[in-house]
């Protein structure tokens, strides 16, 4: 990434493209089809989420970044020239960011906003996140994607209550680099110490998060100091730009981390060939033709015999990959199943501990219908416990039974059926979690694993068991006893179990005889 | 892994990833076929997402009546060639009264050409599920969309009450009227999908190549005169001039750009080194402030 040779500069930007292979008038029909200097696939991928507080300048900050640093269109520079001018000439960047009518209206981003920009090697991702209170929960989500975050603060505000929540989220959704972006330094008069005091303060609460860095920049994004620029005004700051420092930073990971884990999607299948393959993406380290592979949950094993593409069979399929397995037996595991290697299996939880950002508008309720949406698993919860919530203020946990509106709980949650679920930091795709309220369908909460119990949670003469052969008399006859029914037996016994609990009985799904073993 | 994965690889590998989560979590979903390239690069993500399997759902086609020739030709061929299950399906009612292009509003026609038919058809077979190829860098309200994007009952979008979407987890669980449209190409951008194309060497619809084509100036945009329908005005001529079009709609709302580019090489290289984004070719996103915006929340695609 480097700074556009015509920031600021229409006409100059239309002389001129970073990316510009073949310019407009030049006939291009003759050209030599060398389509890697045509078409070059960029090697790689950086999420950037982008947070702060209300009226920090959040949208000018990355405005003002794809407008110095990347391939924008002229027509979109030609919106934010439109635009009214603030602050000594200078575009409204925020129009380039802030997209949907009613937040112009109200000049708040209350939705996350995804952007992409390229430079010559790599796809830039900016995740935009609301800056409001209100929206954290938005805020939340957009995290989730992010390789790095900017939490974006006010000079003359320093560090608030929200950048705490702010870091306390990212920290729980896996984010483990920060960048500390300390805007509006022309507003302090370009003051060291005002910049070094929140720098010391940031250092002081970042330690406890899982953070592998964590770094503070004075910028002032309205004039474009420190973003993509060095600034003249701050000649005693001799770090990097925010340009310099997203340049150096690593891809998103593409190499095969942690145990092997397939989440099986759905099964695909070819009647001509004799073809069932289990479709899924890797979601953490790899696996070989001639492995052996474990379903978790009934404990089976095969071998696989082809990992499958449109493009052709592979050899290997490795984290991020999307492909289908076909096993050399057949051992009829459907979606909702974890594949992985046999020392290194995920737990068969009855019970997880949890930490989770409460993202529903509506308090939890203790009577409440909630699923627990896993990786490709869908499973009733049988109790759902708040154990404490965390003081944003001092960034300890405090015991609570309650938790609403973007509060990050700590929980306990009985699953209505033994599930195959890894410890976020272990595994993360198959260590993370949506609750999901059963009746309207809407998703309560995100979360993380903190610890997975194979044991049931302590008998409760209020737990109902919910017997297969019950299921099989009635409600299920119709199914019979194949494989590929499976999949409605267990969601309908999921919908019994939910109108269940609303009554108030927590309940417990019977584990297939087969899954004991 | 030994080799660097491209940017295109980790796009293409969560589209799949995308279609399989959607048909597995939904009773009946349908892939929304609009000929064009996005809907080109959908299906063939599609195909390859239930490979060596059939495609596990139909697709639909909302025919106004007044796509390029050149479009239905395209798409008549494509489903004969991979053997889809295709639906055309076109809103009788106001072709019957005469809703047209040309001489009603684009508001207007979008809404009863496109809008309404499109929710005809999900009603009329009962679709829970709509695949589209919208894409999050094609218009600032679309910036802000979900993956799994929810409808509330008579197919309503209501930006504030969309879910959360965390990590690659995706929440399919439907309330009571709900439906929901599915971009599995949210993350990529016209560049993206054009090198694709270039990629995997796939079929597009001829009108992206220059060629020699009728056409006039009218409100200073380029439009193919593709048939008798587009009536000349005093004062337009029809001139051949060599064209191609970076987006496909319905021919008289539709601009050209002149243009050398008759390969997929030499369009992609224009493309990727276009100074405007291809919205600008579209004459409906112009209509009023926040436009798509407003015909999201109608019920528009």
């Amino acid at each position: 990434m480097s700074a556009h040779p015509n920031a600021l500069s229409t006409e100059k930007a239309k002389k001129s493209k970073t990316l510009k292979v073949v310019s407009d008038q030049t006939s291009t029909s003759a050209a030599p089809a060398d389509l890697s200097k045509i078409a070059p696939e960029l090697s790689g991928m950086l999420r950037v989420l982008t947070c702060g507080s209300v009226d920090d300048g959040k949208s000018t900050l990355i405005g003002r970044l794809l407008w110095d640093a990347t391939d924008l269109y002229d027509d979109q520079r030609e919106t934010l020239e439109r635009g009214k001018k603030v602050d000594g000439g200078n575009p409204d960047f925020s129009l380039l960011m802030d997209g949907l009518v009613a937040e112009r209206e109200q000049g708040i981003t209350i939705d996350i906003a995804w952007r992409y920009f390229d430079t010559a090697t790599r796809r830039i991702v900016v995740i935009d996140s609301p800056g409001h209170e209100q929206y954290t929960r938005n805020m939340a989500s957009g995290a989730s994607h992010a390789d790095v975050a900017i939490l974006l603060i006010d000079a003359r505000h320093g560090i608030k209550k929200q950048t705490r929540r702010h870091a306390a989220i990212l920290d729980l959704v896996g984010v483990k680099r920060v960048i500390l972006v300390v805007n509006k330094m022309d507003l302090v008069d370009w003051s060291e110490s005002a910049f070094r005091k929140i720098e010391a303060d940031f250092e002081t609460f970042s330690w406890r998060f899982g953070f592998w860095e964590a770094t503070a920049i004075p910028t002032a994004a309205v004039s474009g100091d420190n973003v993509a620029s060095a600034s003249q005004h701050m000649p005693w700051y001799t770090g990097p730009t925010l340009l310099q420092y997203l340049e150096q930073l690593p891809s998103r990971v593409t190499e095969p981390t942690g145990p092997f884990r397939f989440p099986v999607q759905t099964v695909l299948r070819d009647s001509r060939n004799d073809f069932r393959g289990l479709a899924g993406t890797v979601s953490g380290g790899s696996v070989r033709v001639g492995e052996t592979v474990v379903d978790a949950l009934s404990k089976r094993t095969a071998k696989v015999l082809r990992i499958a593409t449109m493009n052709g069979d592979l050899e290997q399929a490795s984290q991020g990959q999307a492909v289908a397995i076909q096993l050399d037996i057949d051992i009829d595991v459907a979606r909702g199943a974890v594949l992985s290697k046999a020392d290194a299996r995920p737990t068969v939880a009855r019970v997880i501990e949890t930490r989770m950002v409460w993202l529903s508008e509506t308090a939890f309720d203790p009577r409440g219908s909630y699923l627990l949406r896993t990786a490709t698993d869908l499973t009733p919860v049988s109790n759902l416990k708040i154990r404490a919530l965390l003081d944003l203020e001092t960034l300890e946990t405090h015991p609570s039974e309650v938790c609403s509106t973007n509060d990050i709980a700590i929980s306990e949650i009985a699953l209505g059926r033994a599930t195959a679920l890894d410890t976020f930091g272990e595994a993360p795709e198959t260590g993370s979690f949506m609750l999901v309220d059963a009746i309207t369908g809407a998703t309560i909460a995100g979360g993380i694993v903190t610890n997975a119990k194979p044991e049931a949670a302590e008998a409760d003469e209020n737990t109902f068991v919910l017997k297969r052969a019950v299921l099989e008399r009635g409600l299920n006859s119709d199914l019979g006893d194949r494989p590929e029914t499976q999949a409605e037996f267990r969601r309908r016994a999921n919908e019994v179990a939910l109108i269940l609990r609303a009554a108030g009985i927590n309940v417990e799904i019977e584990t297939p005889p087969d899954y004991s073993i | 892994m030994t080799q660097a994965v491209s940017h295109l690889d980790l796009l293409e590998a969560e589209s799949i990833h995308i279609f399989r989560e959607a048909a597995a979590q939904f009773r009946k979903p349908v892939l929304l076929y609009s000929i064009g390239k996005d809907s080109t690069v959908l299906l063939h993500l599609a195909r390859k997402a239930f490979w060596p399997g059939k495609l596990p759902f139909p697709l639909v086609h909302i025919d106004t009546g007044w796509k390029f020739r050149d479009m239905i030709a395209f798409r008549d061929k494509t489903a004969r060639d991979f053997d889809l299950d295709l639906i055309v399906h076109t809103n009788e009612d106001g072709a019957a009264k005469g809703i047209n292009p040309i001489d009603y509003a684009p508001s207007i026609y979008t809404d009863v050409m496109k809008t309404v038919p499109l929710k005809q058809a999900l009603d009329k077979y009962g679709f829970d599920a709509a695949f589209g190829g919208a894409r999050r860098d094609e218009e600032a309200s679309r910036a802000k969309e979900r993956v799994f994007s929810f409808r509330a009952e008579g197919h309503r979008w209501d930006p504030r009450r969309q879910r959360p979407e965390m990590w690659r987890l995706l929440n399919g669980r439907l309330g009571a009227g709900e439906t929901v449209r599915v971009f599995p190409l949210s993350n990529w951008t016209e560049r993206d999908v054009w090198r694709y194309i270039l990629r995997e060497k796939l079929d597009v619809v001829p009108l992206y190549f220059a060629k020699e084509r009728p056409t006039i100036i009218r409100n200073g945009q380029l439009l193919m005169k593709d048939d008798e329908r587009l009536a000349v005005k005093p004062g337009e001529e029809v001139v051949n001039r060599r064209v191609r079009f970076r987006t496909l709609g319905c021919y008289p709302l539709t601009a050209a750009v002149e243009s050398d580019a008759d390969t997929i090489e030499s369009v992609v290289a224009e493309t990727l080194g276009a100074r405007t984004s291809e919205r600008q070719g579209r004459l409906i996103d112009h209509d009023q402030a926040g436009a798509m915006e407003k015909k999201k929340q109608e019920g528009y695609f």
